[in-house]
């Protein structure tokens, strides 16, 4: 990550909120750039909602500083909130208006001109594939429809950073799809997306960087590949199923490897810093064994995610077992 | 006088000697002309009647010629008879015929007697009877009225009353009436001496003498002075007059009121206000020392500045300051009190209606009260505004 | 940390959304019209006593509202007791159904503060149920002209504003009360039943209550009960306790207002009667001296219910 500070538009330093003794967010420090799409990964509870709020002036920070835009949130969250869109965790809308009339309060509320307002609306309920029930009252909207509406708000506000929380939850995979679609649309545009979920095959897919919280912690945090490699030792994982002896050594010995491990008497996972898949299939031959299945991981988040808390897991015991 | 009036009834009596034996003894006979007193004074300028009778003793009926002689120049003589003039008469045996001698004497008629002859002639029988009319200028009175105090003094509220003693002397029973003449707005009524029944009239017999009373009420605003009043009592043809007369004193009247006659006033409950009265003395003479005093509702004060009026002269009017202080604890809205004036000899009394309004103070407390909520607002926004 | 831009901001917004929300939502629909009903039910059976008994009365007009005809209640009465229904209606939901709907957090991430959220629900509370009251007092006034055929005089207008401006802030002290609750609990329907709990215990239960806690505190002396006579502290402490309640504070208000001839609400001395003119309407401006305590109650209560809401809201997180 090499960017200038013009491009840092979210910079958090030791940002904590305290409610009583207990941190929900404990001194997390990131920047995120201007056009990067973020991710904020955790279980529930980690810290992620709050600091998005912390972000938006919703809720008083109790140590540290952040920055969105230049613009303190503590000091000045009107600014914050005029350039940055929001759409919370499972959002409502007001069911007995219409699209339109909701999307119309929000801009009244953003301080929009009538007319703007009709414009920007129309155009956005576009974008979002609801300008046809754009005069449909919210309450028979279904739950993809109300995050797309969302969306639209967003859209109308014209935002330069999107707070997405947890936008995917609930969703069937298709409407899921049809949502990041317009994520994308929106990243395209040179909007800075900010990503909150615990859906990490979504995250991973269109996320340049993540952050992996953890009891208010920022655990891990940097783009996928650089994780893995972090996390899991290195970028590509590489199984293989066999059967022939010595196989392991003769798999440790291929150049790259970093290390093997045997899952069962036939079966290795290697890490490697590159793809050995041929020099993998090489040795298996070379020692007179019969390939059944060789396969290649590309960085998972998701095993990332697995990885890490197993070790921590295995760290806590073991530090449980040194005391 | 006397000898004046004894002369003509000498020589009367001497002309009818034989008519008076005749009267004496029953067997007399022939015809006499008489009259009960044939010697009179009159006043010129009146009228009187003397009754006559020509009585006939034994005779047979006849015609005779009624005349009157000596009647001097100017006089008017007229025989009567049953209301209308007669020149014959005519009596029955042993009967009479009643006739009247009326006499009109002319104002400027000389005050010599005079001796005038009324004539009855008939066939062979004659009777004839000398009056003799002396003159005078006054009669004794017939009807007198006095009183015994006819000068009374008092206030132009006193009642004056008047006893009024009425003598009949006219040798009649008489009904008197009875008139005052007073001046005008003066209220005049007659009442029985012990009594309160109005009379306008009462019968008096003759010789005797009753007592009436007379009240003069003046009218209330009248200045004092002396104001007479005549009595005038009247019985046919009597009158007698007297005259009465009041003498008043005058008499302070007071008046209380607000300035321009205003008989409102506001007040706030526990404040002082001021209040101007004005004072008026509208009676006829001055008030002297006049103090001033109010009857007020349970709790107020009230004073006067300056409390008392050494002298008030009629007419005029002076201005008082009440002070006045309602109690505090005293309800909006409309109170009375009452402002009396007293003088020696009157006293007046004037209700004032005061409205009074309760003191602002606890209005701005309240307001007080919603400023220290406002400012709590405030105090709010400030420290916890802006999230 | 004093933080930049005004706290109004977006007031306007969310006030005019707010009362068009209040004017068209099915629950004020059904809440005025038991209201309109009742109160034209008062007003009829009033209108038809007054044609029957009145011969001449200056203030006629005032008489339509304060009149009883047995069965019903006067037409202030049913206002006393159907405003609180009213303004707990508009507002037992305003904030837990901003929270309920999830809509909290998306309103609040556009430019306004909370604050403009809560003053502008508050306000478009407030002049709904201004509107409403204006409308009865328009009924009022036009039935009284159609029915009995007076104009209203000058002073009558006056003092039913008067009673007008005092019943917003009655309906405010309740609005206050209810979107206080609809802070505190998160759930709608616990707002509505505490706050239903309230009005039934302010209404009913407490001018039942007064007097025997008044008792107690002020034993009554049995030299006045054999005169049939209430103990001045009694009464005193009675009527100190019956004005913790904003039932009462408006309708000691309604009579000081609409009958000029009450001098006072309190309790009367005898001696404070003594030289007193009795009947005598007083100023307008004293009637509003005498009601002035109730009013600055009804205002303050209002103003201290909604800033403790207020201060209730801005402390809450946002998130659920």
């Amino acid at each position: 990550m090499s960017e200038t500070a013009n491009d840092i538009v979210i910079a958090a330093r030791d940002l904590t909120k305290r409610y009583g003794d207990v941190s929900v967010v404990d001194r997390i420090t990131f920047d995120i750039a201007k056009g990067e799409t973020f991710g904020l990964l955790g279980p529930n509870g980690a810290g992620k909602t709050t600091t998005i709020l912390m972000m938006l002036g919703l809720t008083e920070i109790s140590g540290g500083s952040i920055h969105v835009l230049g613009d303190d949130p503590a000091r000045a969250p009107l600014q914050v909130k005029r350039r940055v869109g929001y759409l919370p965790d499972s959002v409502g809308f007001y069911d007995h208006l219409t699209a339109v009339e909701n999307l119309a309060y929000t801009s009244k509320l953003m301080g929009l001109r009538p007319a703007e307002r009709a414009r920007r609306i129309t155009a956005a309920l576009a974008r979002v594939r609801l300008l046809d029930v754009a005069d449909k009252r919210v309450a028979t909207f279904s739950r993809g429809m109300r995050q797309r509406l969302g969306l639209a708000e967003i859209i109308v506000k014209q935002a330069e950073i999107a707070i997405l929380d947890e936008p995917t939850s609930g969703l069937d995979p298709q409407s899921t799809i049809e949502f990041l679609g317009l994520v994308g649309e929106l990243r395209a545009e040179g909007v800075t997306v900010l990503l909150s979920s615990h859906m990490l095959d979504q995250v991973q897919r269109v996320c340049n960087r993540v952050a992996l919280f953890q009891s208010g912690r920022i655990v891990l945090m940097g783009a996928v590949a650089d994780l893995a490699r972090q996390v899991l030792g290195a970028g590509f994982v590489v199984e293989v199923e066999a059967d022939g002896s010595g196989l392991d050594r003769r798999l440790a010995a291929i150049p790259g490897v970093t290390g093997v491990e045997t899952l069962a008497a036939d079966r290795f996972r290697m890490t490697a810093d590159r793809d050995v898949r041929p020099d993998a299939a090489r040795a298996v031959v070379a020692a007179n064994g019969s390939l059944r299945r060789l396969s290649v991981d590309e960085p998972s988040l998701e095993a990332i995610y697995a990885r890490y808390f197993q070790s921590q897991a295995g760290e806590t015991q073991g530090a449980r077992h040194a005391a | 006088m006397r000898a004046l009036f004894l002369a003509p009834i000498a020589i009367a009596i001497c002309l009818s000697a034989p008519a008076a034996q005749a009267a004496d003894s029953h067997d007399i006979k022939g015809l006499y002309l008489m009259t009960d007193y044939p010697a009179v004074t009159v006043r010129p300028g009146t009228t009187s009647t003397i009754p006559l009778r020509l009585q006939n003793y034994g005779l047979a009926p006849e015609r005779y010629q009624l005349s009157v002689t000596g009647v001097p120049s100017g006089w008017t003589a007229t025989l009567l008879g049953g209301g209308q003039p007669v020149a014959a008469a005519m009596p029955g045996p042993d009967a009479n015929v009643s006739l009247q001698l009326r006499l009109d004497v002319p104002k400027n008629a000389s005050m010599t007697a005079q001796t005038l002859t009324v004539k009855a002639e008939g066939q062979g029988n004659e009777a004839s009877l000398p009056v003799a009319v002396a003159l005078a200028k006054e009669l004794p009175a017939k009807l007198t009225v006095e009183s015994k105090l006819p000068s009374l003094r008092g206030s132009p509220k006193s009642n004056f009353e008047y006893t009024l003693t009425i003598k009949n002397d006219s040798g009649r029973n008489l009904v008197a009436s009875f008139a005052a003449d007073a001046p005008p707005n003066f209220e005049t009524s007659f009442t029985e001496a012990y009594g309160t029944q109005e009379l306008s009239s009462i019968p008096i017999n003759a010789g005797q003498s009753k007592d009436i009373k007379l009240k003069v009420r003046p009218p209330g605003t009248v200045d004092g002075g002396h104001f007479p009043v005549t009595v005038t009592v009247k019985a046919e043809d009597a009158t007698a007059k007297t005259d009465l007369a009041l003498d008043i004193a005058g008499q302070p009247q007071l008046q209380v009121a607000g300035r321009d006659g205003l008989l409102s006033a506001r007040a706030v409950a526990a404040k002082q206000t001021s209040i101007p009265i004005v004072v008026t003395n509208s009676g006829s003479a001055p008030a002297d020392n006049i103090k001033l005093s109010a009857s007020a509702p349970t709790g107020w004060k009230v004073t006067f500045q300056p409390s008392t009026i050494d002298r008030l002269v009629p007419g005029k009017d002076t201005e008082v300051q009440a002070l006045l202080t309602p109690s505090d604890k005293s309800l909006a809205g409309d109170y009375m009190t009452t402002v009396t004036a007293t003088s020696r000899g009157d006293t007046a009394s004037g209700q004032f209606r005061v409205t009074v309004s309760t003191s602002t103070v606890w209005g701005i407390a309240g307001a007080g009260v919603i400023g220290v909520a406002l400012l709590l607002m405030l105090g709010a926004v400030a420290r916890f505004g802006r999230r | 940390m004093r933080r930049e831009g005004s706290p109004f901001q977006g007031v306007g917004a969310v006030a005019v959304k707010e009362l068009a929300d209040n004017l068209s939502s099915a629950r004020m629909f059904v809440l005025e019209w038991l209201i309109v009903l009742t109160a034209l039910a008062a007003l009829y059976s009033a209108i038809d006593s007054l044609r029957r008994t009145t011969a001449q009365d200056p203030f006629l007009l005032l008489r339509l509202f304060t009149v009883n005809h047995a069965p019903l209640p006067s037409f202030v009465a049913i206002l006393g007791f159907l405003i609180p229904l009213m303004a707990i209606g508009l507002g037992f939901d305003a904030i837990n159904g901003e929270h309920n709907r999830r809509t909290l957090s998306r309103i609040l991430a556009q430019p306004i503060y909370r604050d403009a959220l809560l003053i502008g629900k508050f306000l478009a509370g407030l002049v709904t149920l201004a509107m409403s009251l204006a409308a009865l007092w328009l009924m009022v006034i036009g039935l009284g002209l159609i029915f009995l055929g007076v104009p209203p005089g000058g002073e009558e207008v006056a003092r039913s504003l008067a009673f007008l401006v005092i019943a917003v802030f009655y309906a405010g002290v309740w609005l206050a009360l209810a979107m206080l609750l609809s802070i505190v609990f998160r759930s709608s329907a616990t707002a509505a039943l505490v706050a239903l709990g309230i009005w039934l215990f302010l209404t009913v239960l407490w001018p039942m209550l007064a007097p025997a806690i008044a008792q107690v505190i002020a034993p009554p002396d049995p030299r006045y009960a054999l005169l049939g006579l209430q103990t001045p502290d009694t009464g005193i402490w009675t009527q100190m306790l019956s004005r913790i309640s904003p039932n009462h504070l408006f309708s000691e208000a309604m009579v000081g207002v609409l009958s000029p001839t009450t001098r006072t609400l309190g309790p009367v001395f005898l001696e404070q009667l003594r030289g007193a003119v009795m009947g005598a309407p007083l100023p307008l401006s004293q009637s509003l001296i005498i009601v002035w305590p109730q009013t600055v109650g009804l205002i303050a209560g209002t103003i201290v219910l909604f800033v403790i809401g207020y201060i209730a809201f801005q402390r809450q997180e946002v998130r659920a």
